[in-house]
């Protein structure tokens, strides 16, 4: 839960991993043939106790403020698997360096099922 | 990590098997019940402190198990995937994502009844084991061999590959669709449903 930080002359900006996930998450919906972000064992337990649905992107930012995310996916049936996942990581990579000026370093998409 | 997992290990093997010697104990009564729950009662002294330090050990307990399962399900997921890199960042495709292709695939040929698809990814490439539930008017060899050309296809269609795909058939069961609707046909026509006390109540 480190929030993502920047100084300017009138103070820090900082944005939250949250954000980041966000923007990732609505990135990957663009595209089509993606059907939903899928959920991890984390969000699959604070789901069950606060009876919302959080996605499972997971956003890890290292020492040198790069940053790592994680976007587990359910993509459309029909759609060819490796184009659909490059064109999320294009477009999350192009709305988050677009949206928050940082440096991403990795988007790794684990394909976790296809629905129709 | 694989430390972590070793000690998790050790540590609900000797919690499962504590739980079972005291099982076997009171099953034989080599210590009746009641003695047992005294004793807890008489030297866990229901304190303050004492309340606090149970309380904190069942939290710790709680939050062990928790992240046990946690890299459990993850090194299992970790296993289960089919995995390339991009200049993006690596992608990984979960073999369960495979089965549901292939179950999708099947829904549209009626002659199936039932698929149970296992993938299983390997050196050589990958290995699909299907386990089917057939109509009886089916030829099986044409079929079986239509299926496993059409599953090769799809896979390497879709994950973009170019590996080795095995597809082993193995037909669990055949059912005769016709001789059931006949079946169900004639029981309905003979036996009319009587429902019980209908007469009954009625003006």
């Amino acid at each position: 839960m480190i929030p993502e930080d920047s100084r300017t002359d009138l103070g820090t900006i900082r944005i939250h991993k949250k954000v980041i996930a966000s923007i990732a998450r609505l990135a990957a919906m663009e595209i089509e043939g993606v059907k939903r972000i899928s959920a991890n064992f984390n969000s699959d337990v604070w789901g069950l106790i606060s009876g919302k649905n959080p996605s499972g992107i997971k956003v890890d930012i290292d020492k040198n403020e790069e940053i790592r995310i994680n976007v587990p996916l359910v993509v459309k049936y029909g759609f060819n698997l490796p184009e659909i996942a490059n064109k999320v990581q294009e477009n999350i990579q192009r709305a988050v360096e677009k949206t928050t000026s940082l440096t991403i370093k990795d988007i790794n998409i684990n394909i976790q099922g296809v629905e129709k | 990590m694989r430390f972590l997992t070793i000690a998790g290990i050790v540590f609900y093997t000797s919690i499962i098997f504590f739980i079972g010697g005291i099982l076997i104990i009171f099953s034989f009564n080599y210590l009746p019940i009641q003695d047992a729950i005294n004793a807890l009662t008489q030297y866990l002294p229901l304190t303050l402190n004492s309340k606090i330090i149970v309380g904190l050990t069942g939290l710790l307990l709680i939050i062990i198990s928790y992240s046990f399962a946690q890299l459990i399900l993850g090194k299992m997921q970790q296993e289960k995937t089919i995995a390339f890199a991009n200049p993006q960042g690596q992608v990984t495709i979960s073999l369960s994502a495979v089965e549901d292709l292939i179950k999708r695939l099947v829904r549209g040929m009626p002659e199936i009844k039932e698929i149970r698809p296992d993938v299983i990814a390997g050196k050589k490439g990958i290995a699909v084991d299907l386990r089917l539930i057939l109509a009886s008017e089916v030829n099986i060899p044409d079929l079986t061999s239509r299926l496993q050309d059409t599953i090769k296809n799809k896979i390497q269609e879709t994950l973009g590959i170019e590996e080795e795909i095995f597809v082993k058939i193995h037909v669990a069961k055949i059912i005769s669709t016709e001789e059931k609707d006949r079946k169900r046909k004639e029981t309905d026509k003979e036996e009319p449903r009587s429902i019980p006390y209908s007469g009954y109540g009625r003006v």
